[in-house]
């Protein structure tokens, strides 16, 4: 195994390596007016993607690359796969500080104000929140925590406190954000903290609510305030009509620039070393912690969601053979027809948006619990299928030998049927469960973070992408293949009873 | 002749017909089969002697007719299927030993899942049968690593481990090899001389001659003619049946 593991590194560092030395087509930044014709990378759902959006026409002729996370877009700056990246101001000097070679172009791409969302029917909370900001604007709250997070001489010197003495007595304020945006929502340590989410805990004070932050993608905030899977949004949302149609924004807090950055002349990747890349990935702040958070994670979802999924799988594919060998059961049947064909005719990844924003839209339920439940009725789908391939497969004369004894139906397929067809399909289930251990990891899409999040964790605080992913490619590598000699060693044990 | 055959009736099968679908395979048989009784059934092959010997246990449905046990009607809509079952042994052509399970467990599995044994009991049971069919040193082996002829003796014992009043069997020597049909065949017979009553459909005719208290032959969708062994080998009335001993003999 250890060859297997080597060797399989090797590929992915020759893959790497080709990958980083595609720098053709690419066309010089230098100013908006370069923007036609150019590749311009943003983040996926902010106003840099709505407004390069409009560079897309025909009579422009510049392609979009949207990106899920700022640092992946910088990260395709250096590689050449796009012109320039268009974003909000500090994020994107955030975001190069660390890589020599890229710059920000003086001239502003355009000007916004940031305001937080809220539930359209959610009017009472909207006017309270108004009502605070300006509180906080007034008496200079607002500007002190902008400058503790930005500005060389301010940066530090006012971080925010809550006043003494101030109670909780209205509850819980639930927040979506997304920390990959410095300095306005990032990770520190396995903490989230920011301007945004200092002006936001600073408001919950005012409001006498405590504030709870739930990490998500950027483009599921509005999704999850408007579902009330929280209450409101900070995430250095810019204010656009198209928003406003399907949320209330409050007043402005922050107006920021949006910017363009490009690749400068010395344009090269980081010069630290491999050790220190390692030192800088893993062991500074403690970022192991989040490989080992994630790791966690995804092992009990894909635990949880495997059981449940056989279970489910096991029960379907009874219904269905007992149906076709006797008729009987027909409105079971025809459920399960119809759960296999949407189950299996829908990406896993659409099935578990809609467990958790639709199913569960108005319960506040673990997202763990969310994530195995998808998955179970997910893998179910195709185990069933498995199941009754298993199941027909079973030579007809042993429900015969079993019947004549005199075991029912049941007992029959309990402990004559089902023991063969587990033999005969456990490769075809050995491999569902494989399939069912990397599907999750689409966990990210809502904000939970699993092994694969983990390592975006990294990604967008270390602007390095190299390093968390091959690292996290290696532990789903490494599980894979612990699961594939345990069902070699099943395999073997119930193939005893053969010559 | 097993010379064991008393006056109670154990099996009747009154006007019984089957068809699959709109094919014809039975019609209007009737039959009584004695307690300790060996019914040899033979016929040429499609005569419909296998799906006969099927409704006797409801592995195959009947269309239409009654078929009683010991003056129960298994045919009837509300028949506990799975206790006549019990009464009743079946051994197939093709053995079905369950493979997964070893020779043991094959025997007790039934007994025990059906709470008439104890595991001790059932235990105890399989060892006494494997013991009487040769194979008590097969006892923790898999079906896989059994020959033909041994496979079919320890689908013997698993039904006998059933404590059956009838056993019935489904051309049990035809997927054997030639060398291992006696020793398939003489545990029958042990059987038969211990007074099982046995209905067996079989291409063995000396078996049916030696063994069988009686013989069926069955043509036409039917008995086309029934006697001793004398009268069906050595005075054969109908042309069908001179026909096929002419084939067989």
């Amino acid at each position: 195994m250890k060859k297997k593991l080597f060797s399989a590194f090797a590929i992915i560092m020759m893959l790497a390596t080709a990958g980083c030395s595609s720098d053709n087509n690419s066309k010089k930044v230098e100013s908006i007016d370069d923007l036609p014709g150019a590749t311009i990378g943003v983040q996926l759902g902010t106003t840099g993607d709505i407004y390069a959006s409009d560079y897309e026409a025909p009579e422009y002729g510049s392609t979009v690359e949207r990106f899920n996370k700022i640092t992946d877009a910088v990260q395709a700056l250096k590689q050449g796969k796009v012109d320039c990246v268009i974003a909000d101001e500090q994020p994107a000097i955030a975001s190069i500080e660390t890589e020599s070679g890229l710059a920000i172009l003086d001239e502003p791409f355009a000007l916004e104000d940031y305001a937080i969302v809220i539930a359209k029917d959610n009017d009472a909370l909207l006017s309270d929140i108004n009502v605070a900001l300006a509180e906080l604007q007034e008496d200079g709250t607002v500007d002190n925590i902008i400058a503790n997070y930005i500005g060389d001489e301010t940066k530090g010197q006012y971080p925010y406190v809550t006043p003494d003495g101030t109670t909780y007595e209205n509850g819980t304020l639930v927040v979506a954000t997304n920390a990959a945006f410095k300095p306005y929502e990032f990770y520190d340590g396995s903490e989230i903290v920011g301007i945004d989410i200092d002006i936001i805990r600073a408001i919950g004070d005012k409001l006498h609510m405590e504030i709870e932050i739930e990490d998500m993608e950027f483009d599921s905030i509005i999704n999850a305030v408007s579902s009330h899977k929280a209450d409101v949004g900070i995430a250095g949302m810019t204010m656009t009509e198209e928003r406003a149609k399907s949320i209330n924004f409050s007043s402005s807090y922050v107006t920021s620039k949006q910017v363009m950055i490009v690749k400068g002349n010395n344009a090269s990747a980081s010069n630290l070393s491999f050790v220190e890349k390692l030192k800088q990935n893993f062991v500074d702040n403690d970022r192991w912690i989040y490989i080992l958070t994630g790791l966690k994670n995804t092992l009990i979802i894909a635990l949880l969601a495997v059981i449940l999924g056989v279970i489910i799988g096991f029960l379907v594919a009874v219904v269905r053979v007992s149906h076709d060998k006797t008729g009987i059961l027909p409105v079971l049947n025809a459920l399960c027809k119809v759960y296999l064909t949407i189950i299996r005719g829908t990406p896993a990844m659409i099935q578990l948006l809609i467990i958790y924003y639709v199913v569960f839209q108005s319960v506040n339920v673990s997202k763990i619990l969310v994530a195995v439940i998808a998955f179970a009725i997910n893998s179910g789908a195709y185990v069933a299928e498995i199941m009754r391939g298993g199941i027909m497969s079973v030579d007809g004369g042993q429900t015969e030998a079993g019947r004549s004894l005199g075991l029912s139906y049941k007992q029959t397929m309990i402990y004559i049927i089902l023991p063969q067809a587990v033999k005969n399909v456990l490769p075809a289930l050995a491999n569902e469960f494989i399939t069912l251990i990397k599907e999750t990891s689409i966990c990210g899409y809502i904000g939970l973070m699993d092994l694969t999040r983990g390592g975006d964790i990294i990604r967008s605080q270390t602007y390095e992408a190299f390093l968390p992913l091959i690292a996290v490619a290696l532990i789903y590598l490494i599980i894979v293949e612990i699961l594939t000699v345990l069902v070699g060693k099943w395999e073997k044990s119930l193939r005893k009873s053969e010559r | 002749m097993s010379g064991n055959v008393n006056d109670q009736i154990l099996i009747e099968v009154k006007n019984l017909s089957k068809s699959f679908d709109d094919n014809s395979v039975l019609e209007n048989v009737n039959l009584q089969i004695k307690k300790g009784e060996v019914v040899a059934i033979i016929g040429p092959s499609g005569c419909g002697k296998s799906t006969f010997i099927r409704t006797l246990n409801q592995l195959e449905k009947v269309s239409g007719g009654n078929i009683y046990l010991d003056g129960e009607d298994i045919t009837a809509k509300d028949a506990n299927i799975n206790d006549i079952r019990r009464r009743v042994g079946m051994v197939f052509q093709h053995f079905n030993l369950f493979p997964h399970l070893t020779i043991g467990q094959n025997l007790t599995l039934a007994p025990v899942k059906l709470g008439i044994m104890s595991k001790k009991e059932a235990d105890d049971k399989a060892c006494e049968l494997l013991k009487r069919v040769g194979l008590l040193d097969k006892k923790d082996a898999y079906p896989d690593s059994l020959s033909g002829g041994q496979k079919q003796r320890i689908a013997i014992a698993r039904s006998l481990a059933m404590n059956p009043e009838v056993m019935l069997f489904d051309e049990p020597t035809s997927a054997l090899d030639p060398e291992m049909v006696g020793e398939v065949l003489s545990l029958m017979k042990e059987l038969a001389d211990d007074g099982m009553t046995m209905a067996v459909v079989t291409h063995e005719m000396r078996f049916a001659r030696e063994v069988a208290d009686r013989v069926l032959f069955f043509d036409e969708k039917g008995i086309k003619e029934e006697g001793t062994p004398e009268e069906i080998f050595e005075n054969p009335k109908s042309d069908r049946l001179k026909e096929f001993l002419s084939k067989v003999l």
